[in-house]
């Protein structure tokens, strides 16, 4: 009969299954010894994924009892962040996460962490072994809208201004003149001028941090103390102003998508590049002129003011033998010699004090001196800027006033309306 | 012998396999080996679909515990908010470009080299359609590169000749462009190949006939060929608009992200910024739910006017 037969298939699939679950339960019960954690980085292989593996690998042979499993996960912290909630929403959380400056806010307030004031006062009954190591200024940056501090800086960047050398001896450029913003449009517009190339690209990712940069370099704030948005002051307008001039007035600033602004740079079409120090290596393996760098430019009698991007590591085990071993590696990721691992394999720069000092990263910086001025960025550099509300929309209307000013919007008025539409859902 | 119609009906039933209709055991049999399916298209499709139409009056993040009702605010705001407007009016022009690019272009062409050309067929279909087998990262990434307008290789060429390349980029309408083409890339092979093998179908005796009697080609084809394909190229339409919308989320995202402000979103890919990026799931859900409503219109436009005309002819 038909159904018998059917019957018979369905209860041998059955019992496959059945035997399989029975299999996988004894390995698990097998393995209570070992505890495995998992690791979540937005690191690609050709972002320093490698050393990421490298780390990963060295820690699990020399710790027996631990074993961490590392996992990519693509589209940086964003896309961090979304498979974040879906195993929120499944119940099986990583246990060590890297959490991007611009998500401080949201992660705290819609995940389940242990700040690492908390690990280290539960697994190394000191409240500051760990934070120690720190600069009060660098833990800042992982501190939420409360003043909780949400995790510990793993990865830090600043902004930097890169230059094409050959191309500004050529058209007699001295470099001395690009560190003030009023400088690199005149440079700019030289170099517009005399050869018809662009001078100039300032990155424009999907986040406004450079040009946020810029604001802060004209002694604006992008969010008052009472955590209102607050760029649409004279000083930010003038700094918007500038970069709109340069983009439409001048026509020496491209606007274009990062990718392909990157591509203008490397392949010697724009005199200078605005944009993160990670770069750096990029930089260096793909040009054919002299290019170096130098100190993010300021507007003329202002202070530089940089924000600080990258990511911290957050705890988000919720199983305290998990949580454990998670912060055994955590403590691991932050010992010299891992970090410098870490830093020479993407272009960050170390958060800790005794690694920023150490005689192996200073001579790491005499070999790439174009991250050099990046780390001395690091003393005049602020956190990112996260709204305690909405952060998130909050980003995208600065992203959207961006769009809108480099396609010709009045600069004052556009600002003000970002700013009125953040305030309001603050 | 046979000697009645009952025998007749006994033999002909007993030669025709088991009667599995008749018996009630047997008529769960059907379900059973449609069950696997149901309950794939249930957990995938049918059950998202409804959860996302639940969540269309709410305002979530995705993860707090409590969601806030909201009524039909979000679908107010789908229609009333100036960024929503433009994002709906660019996925028409999205349309627009599609249909011309990715079905009325390769049905053409596909017309040209079933009835105009006589060698070559073979090599034609496998060069259209090797980009099908790209992902479209990489086609977004190559196009990018080739058309920057600075320092891609078509704007170093094209200054030999005193010309520029504009800045795409900047504009929506032109990014609207360049994306379109960066799909056609991937889907014209395929599209062309559907239309061809449609064409191939029609009957030679009619198209032989009419050769007979010395009507013209083109008459041939307009009041012959195209409305005995007619059901292919529906299929064909209706895939282009319902697919090419979601294939142009790629380039967008890769390239432009939406930009200049918005001016290169479409409902798909500003349904995904508003769910994934913004976690506004309220706003994402009620935008999902508007692009299904318009999903569904156009197959109701296709079973109406092709699959229907069909069983007329039958």
């Amino acid at each position: 009969m038909t159904i018998s037969h059917g019957l018979k298939r369905v209860i041998g699939l059955l019992s496959i299954v059945g035997v399989a679950l029975l299999f996988a339960g004894c390995s698990k019960s097998a393995a209570t010894k070992t505890t495995h954690i998992t690791y979540w980085h937005v690191n690609a292989e050709t972002q320093g994924g490698a050393s990421v593996n490298k780390l990963v690998k060295e820690f699990n042979k020399t710790h027996k009892h631990i074993k961490v499993t590392a996992k990519y996960n693509p589209n940086m912290y964003q896309g961090l962040m979304q498979n974040l909630q879906s195993a929120q929403a499944s119940g099986k959380v990583p246990d060590i996460v890297q959490v991007g400056w611009a998500f401080t806010n949201y992660f705290s307030d819609n995940f389940k962490y242990m700040t690492p004031t908390d690990a280290a006062q539960k697994f190394d009954k000191s409240k500051s072994a760990i934070t120690n190591n720190f600069s009060t200024q660098s833990l800042s940056f992982a501190k939420n809208a409360k003043g909780k501090l949400v995790g510990l800086p793993y990865s830090l960047s600043t902004p930097i201004l890169f230059t094409n050398d050959s191309m500004l001896a050529k058209y007699g450029i001295k470099k001395s003149s690009l560190s003030t913003w009023e400088g690199v449009q005149a440079a700019a517009k030289t170099i517009k001028q005399k050869s018809g190339n662009y001078g100039v690209y300032i990155q424009e990712p999907a986040d406004t941090w450079a040009q946020q940069a810029m604001m802060l370099s004209n002694g604006a704030q992008i969010k008052n103390s009472a955590g209102k948005a607050a760029f649409a002051s004279a000083q930010g307008v003038k700094a918007y102003q500038l970069y709109q001039d340069m983009v439409l007035k001048d026509k020496t600033a491209i606007h274009t998508p990062w990718a392909q602004g990157m591509d203008d740079f490397t392949n010697g079409k724009v005199a200078m590049a605005f944009t993160t120090v990670a770069q750096a290596s990029h930089i260096k393996q793909s040009v054919s002129f002299k290019a170096s760098s130098q100190i993010a430019p300021t507007f003329k009698g202002n202070k530089l003011t940089v924000p600080v991007g990258g990511s911290m590591l957050a705890l988000t085990s919720q199983d305290s033998a998990k949580q454990k071993a998670a912060w055994t590696f955590e403590k691991w990721l932050y010992k010299n010699d891992s970090l410098l691992t870490w830093d020479k394999g993407t272009g960050y720069l170390p958060p800790t004090k005794t690694a920023l000092d150490s005689a192996q990263f200073k001579k790491y910086l005499a070999a790439n001196p174009m991250i050099k001025p990046a780390t001395q960025e690091l003393t005049n550099a602020v956190p990112w800027t996260s709204f305690p509300k909405n952060g998130l929309d909050a980003e995208q209307d600065m992203i959207d006033a961006r769009d809108k000013i480099l396609t010709g919007s009045n600069v004052a008025q556009t600002l003000k309306a970002a700013q009125e539409k953040i305030n309001a859902q603050q | 012998m046979l000697n009645n119609n009952s025998q007749i009906e006994k033999a002909v039933n007993s030669r025709s396999g088991p009667r599995v209709s008749r018996k009630p055991r047997g008529r769960l049999l059907p379900f059973l080996y449609l069950l696997p399916s149901a309950l794939l298209l249930l957990v995938f499709m049918i059950v998202p679909i409804g959860y996302t139409f639940y969540l269309s009056f709410f305002n979530w993040n995705l993860i707090a515990p409590t969601k806030q009702f909201v009524g039909l605010a979000n679908y107010v705001n789908v229609f009333t908010d100036p960024t929503n407007q433009k994002v709906i009016l660019n996925t028409l022009v999205y349309i627009v470009l599609l249909v011309i690019l990715n079905f009325i272009i390769p049905y053409f062409i596909s017309l040209i080299v079933n009835f105009f050309i006589g060698k070559m067929k073979g090599p034609y279909k496998i060069l259209f359609f090797i980009p099908s087998l790209f992902s479209l990262v990489v086609g977004a990434m190559l196009f990018s590169w080739i058309l920057n307008p600075v320092s891609g290789p078509l704007a170093l060429f094209l200054r030999d000749f005193g010309m520029k390349v504009p800045q795409w980029t900047n504009s929506g309408a032109m990014a609207i462009v360049v994306i379109c083409l960066i799909t056609n890339w991937k889907v014209f092979g395929y599209n062309f190949i559907l239309l061809l093998t449609g064409l191939g179908a029609v009957p030679r005796n009619i198209l032989d006939a009419a050769t007979l009697d010395g009507i013209p080609k083109w008459r041939v084809i307009w009041n012959i060929v195209l409305p005995l394909n007619k059901g292919v190229a529906i299929y064909v339409f209706i895939l282009t608009i319902v697919q090419g919308l979601q294939y142009v989320f790629t380039p967008i995202n890769v390239i432009t992200q939406g930009g200049p402000y918005y001016g290169s979103s479409n409902l798909l890919y500003h349904t995904y910024l508003n769910a994934f990026v913004l976690y506004k799931t309220g706003n994402a859900s009620a935008l999902a739910t508007v692009t299904f409503v318009i999903f569904l219109i156009l197959l109701f436009i296709e079973i109406k006017f092709v699959e229907g005309r069909k069983q007329d002819a039958d």
